[in-house]
């Protein structure tokens, strides 16, 4: 794929009454993620996670829809494992390959802000205005775009 | 690649520049010329124009090809496009982090129904009062 300048890119902040240590174990260990990884209406049985915590070590998730069972398998490879600050990890077969970057910064309050970056490739053309970057974020596309739609 | 994502591309890379997006917003009020679009900018029309390019390439602008001012007005189906795609990904880190918050506080409560301690009973010893009543005489 391209490099990254193109790259369409969401940034979320959320802050966390819990130690940075904490956050990366949660996030990182089958029986925490049992709890929590999937998306609301679907559940994430602990044989379903697969952790190999180490660089081009498998993360795998399989989440079952509630409704009907059905499953959605994430099948990502770690890029990065550095306890507690920072972790990353690649999904290859996601809407062109999509990076997650998760970064745990410690607040002194005893509280952490997790700052979860991902960025996918929407395919990006080769023209040159293109390459003007995509470093702006899209969450503040979201609500710029929310702005426009409410003027309409 | 499928073509939804190819059409993504093209409107986020034309939302990547700041005159654009000025642009955007001024048409969100209402169509206008290249000349009108180019006034509140220190920018040539040639330079604008480039700009309206790039934003019609990426389906957010059209221009009447009838009318001589060629007019241009916003569309909206691309930003809505991109706006589910952030809303998509945004909700699915909202709702995670959200159980996370959850399973964090159960993790806090460790065992809450210990072993209570036996209060001591607060029953009071009544005292036995005397039934006998004495009766004036």
């Amino acid at each position: 794929m391209n490099d990254m300048a193109d790259r369409g890119e969401l940034t979320y902040r959320r802050v966390h009454d819990a130690p940075r240590e904490l956050l990366f174990d949660c996030m990182t260990t089958p029986e925490h993620l049992t709890h929590f990884w999937g998306p609301a209406r679907t559940t994430t049985p602990i044989d379903g996670v697969t952790v190999d915590l180490r660089p081009g070590g498998v993360f795998e998730t399989v989440m079952v829809s509630d409704a009907d069972g059905s499953q959605y398998t994430m099948r990502a490879v770690y890029v990065e494992v550095q306890r507690p600050g920072k972790l990353v990890w690649a999904e290859p077969d996601v809407e062109g390959g999509m990076t997650t970057t998760i970064t745990f910064v410690e607040l002194g309050d005893g509280r952490t802000e997790v700052v979860t970056h991902q960025t996918n490739v929407p395919a990006m053309s080769r023209r040159p205005e293109a390459q003007e970057g995509f470093l702006t974020s899209l969450d503040r596309f979201g609500v710029y775009v929310a702005m426009l739609a409410g003027q309409r | 690649m499928t073509i939804v994502d190819e059409d993504l591309s093209l409107t986020f890379a034309a939302l990547a520049d700041p005159t654009r997006r000025a642009i955007l917003s001024r048409l969100a009020g209402g169509e206008a010329t290249v000349n009108q679009l180019a006034e509140p900018f220190a920018m040539t029309q040639q330079a604008i124009s480039k700009h309206l390019k790039i934003l019609e390439r990426a389906g957010l602008i059209s221009r009447t090809r009838a009318a001589q001012r060629r007019p241009c007005q916003i569309e909206t189906e691309h930003l809505d496009a991109a706006a589910e795609w952030i809303g998509r990904h945004r909700r699915q880190w909202e709702e995670r982090y959200d159980r996370l918050d959850e399973h964090l506080a159960t993790l806090r409560r460790p065992s809450q129904q210990g072993p209570s301690q036996q209060e001591p009973t607060q029953q009071e010893p009544s005292q036995q009062e005397p039934t006998q009543q004495e009766r004036p005489a």
